[in-house]
């Protein structure tokens, strides 16, 4: 019963959480923020494929989640990378300050 | 009780989350996200994937984070203030936001997966095996990419000015 | 699981609890007193015999003093701050095994909090986190030599985290488990009549590593970069006072105190004596309960030889440069970790130890 019960409700926190993501990624300038937002979109992603893969009773999804992880702190490192040399050229990281391939 | 608890977390983990895309200062957005991530580490353990929860705990939350709060250290800290978004834009993209959030729960609800599939879950031992024997070339692969990852990260970091 | 359990499981963790806060102010004693002594000078002496009671003074003065939050500070974040630091330092403590186990009211009860088969992952976790307390405390402080040690902070723990990593999965490897309980189990009795099974004798580069990259960790001397009062007045806690100065001390400690135990469980033998089998222990007291007792008690004594040994090296060491700092992790430890690790590997794949 309780199992049941908590699938249902991942499915409801997964969704949530991939809104609210989306939302802070489309309303927030600021790059960093923007670069968290991203983040939680990538959790939601993983809390229901762990979900599925334990409902399952399979490890693949639980291996598969355990690398995205990885690569989702590489792909932090290069975004604050970027972020930073954003900043060292405009002194800012306001995304709206960054048009210069605009034409 | 574990119902209980899943619904502490998970309200722990939205509501930071919120907290995180409505803070007007980043650092308070990294506090949230920390939080959030915390709350999600605990989801884990109550959907029965402790090994994940480590993971989440010891990568994102122990390593991501603090990248985040590194870098917005040594951002200046006038110059992070931002300019408030439009209200119709703010607007727009709530809609959308809930929309697609309304798309995913359905989709979500209706997939196949809620039938019950018997046998062992898998142990800390299985995913470690099958790390290293199903999943060695993709694990090999994601080493070489990490490599790639810190040289580039290097390259891109550095001080053009200053070296 | 019954209210028995629930009851039991309240009972271990408050015991252990209690017994790691009481290590605070003995610390606090042995801290003072030993760097009185390797510095040829008295210490503190008036209070109480031997200035035993000098943290109960100690203790008090921090209750009483004002308790200031400057003006540029974050406030929120700045009363966070200690709790954050503290909580990681002490959640470790749930995974240190302190003793097997004794037969109370019917059941086997373990004299550990909780025996997961990831504890070794769990620490090194749940240690990352510590570093929030630093860097959140050294931010809301509001002053530029706080947000530079809490930077130096992030850096330096991130940074050593990987050789701590690295050394506990060379144990782990020989062990061929996660479990803290397990790897303490296995390194009891003697190989070749003479020698105690311990984790140094077959990971002595490992502990070295963890050895070292421990002080990192703890934010010790020689490598209490963040603090460093010569640059930085006092680095992150410099705006802190009263008793939220007394947490970071009190976490300092705590930290400190699992540290040494982790290193204790995985490198020299948890709860065994040296050269006394478990069993031949048993025989000679005679009760499973007395012997669960006797093991916690040789658990605390190796944990606090290892603290006394921090003491020692903090007033004897000078500090290091930064640079140096992030040299001996980057350019000696993390290649030595890799290493070992494959020597390790390599020698447990030719005895054929993983089945």
């Amino acid at each position: 019963m309780t199992v049941s019960f908590l699938t249902n409700w991942v499915h409801y926190l997964v969704a949530a959480l991939f809104s609210v993501g989306l939302l802070g990624f489309l309303i927030r300038k600021n790059a960093l923020v923007i670069l968290m937002s991203i983040e939680l979109m990538l959790n939601a992603v993983n809390l229901y494929v762990a979900k599925v893969s334990l409902a399952l009773h399979s490890g693949a999804g639980l291996v598969l989640v355990v690398f995205a992880i990885t690569v989702a702190a590489a792909e932090v490192a290069v975004g604050l990378a970027i972020i930073l040399n954003l900043y060292r050229a405009k002194r800012s990281v306001d995304v709206d300050m960054f048009t210069g391939l605009k034409g | 009780m574990s119902d209980i608890a899943a619904g502490l977390f998970g309200v722990l983990t939205l509501g930071c989350s919120l907290g995180v895309v409505f803070s007007r200062n980043v650092i308070m957005s990294a506090f949230y996200l920390i939080l959030s991530f915390f709350g999600l580490a605990a989801l884990y353990v109550l959907i029965q994937a402790p090994f994940l929860a480590v993971i989440q705990v010891l990568i994102y939350t122990g390593a991501i984070v603090v990248l985040f709060v590194f870098v917005v250290m040594l951002i200046d800290q006038d110059k992070l203030l931002e300019v408030v978004t439009g209200k119709t834009l703010v607007l727009t993209a709530g809609v959308l936001a809930w929309s697609l959030g309304l798309i995913l729960l359905r989709a979500l609800n209706h997939s196949p997966m809620a039938v019950p599939v018997s046998g062992q879950l898998p142990t800390l031992r299985t995913i470690s095996l099958s790390l290293f024997t199903e999943y060695l070339w993709p694990f090999e692969v994601l080493s070489v990419f990490m490599l790639v990852i810190i040289v580039g990260v290097f390259v891109l970091a550095r001080d053009k000015v200053n070296a | 699981m019954n209210t028995v359990d629930i009851a039991i499981l309240v009972a271990k963790t408050l015991l252990f609890y209690l017994i790691v806060l009481h290590v605070v102010p003995i610390m606090v004693w042995v801290e003072r007193r030993g760097a009185a002594l390797i510095q040829d000078r008295p210490g503190p002496n008036r209070v109480g015999p031997f200035g035993l009671l000098q943290p109960v003074a100690d203790f008090v003065k921090f209750i009483f003093k004002e308790d200031p939050i400057p003006t540029g500070a974050n406030r929120g974040l700045f009363l966070v701050a200690p709790a954050l630091i503290l909580i990681p330092a002490s959640l470790t403590l749930a995974v240190l095994p302190f003793g097997d186990k004794v037969k109370l009211f019917g059941r086997e009860i373990l004299l550990q909090v909780a025996d997961l088969d990831i504890a070794i992952l769990y620490v090194l976790a749940i240690g990352s986190l510590g570093i929030y307390g630093i860097l959140f405390g050294g931010w809301a402080s509001g002053n530029k030599f706080s947000l530079m040690g809490a930077l130096r902070a992030s850096s330096q723990v991130i940074s050593y985290e990987i050789p701590l990593g690295l050394a506990a999965v060379g144990a782990v490897a020989v062990y061929g488990t996660f479990s803290l309980r397990e790897i303490a189990l296995a390194q009891d009795g003697l190989w070749f009549g003479w020698l105690p099974r311990w984790g140094i004798f077959l990971q002595p580069v490992g502990f070295w590593l963890f050895f070292i990259a421990s002080f990192a960790e703890t934010n010790r001397l020689p490598f209490d970069l963040p603090e460093t009062e010569a640059e930085l007045v006092a680095g992150y806690h410099t705006e802190y006072g009263s008793m939220k100065f007394g947490m970071f001390m009190m976490a300092e400690y705590m930290n400190l105190t699992t540290i040494s135990g982790v290193m204790v469980t995985l490198f020299f033998g948890g709860w065994h004596l040296p050269f006394v089998a478990d069993a031949m222990l048993l025989k000679w007291i005679g009760s499973q309960n007395l012997l669960g007792l006797v093991q916690v008690v040789i658990f605390l004594t190796k944990v606090a030889i290892f603290l006394c040994v921090f003491v020692w090296v903090r007033w004897t060491v000078p500090r290091f440069r930064f640079d140096q700092l992030m040299r001996i992790t980057w350019g000696r430890l993390i290649p030595l970790g890799i290493v070992n690790l494959l020597v390790t590997a390599g020698v447990m794949l030719w005895l054929g130890g993983w089945k």
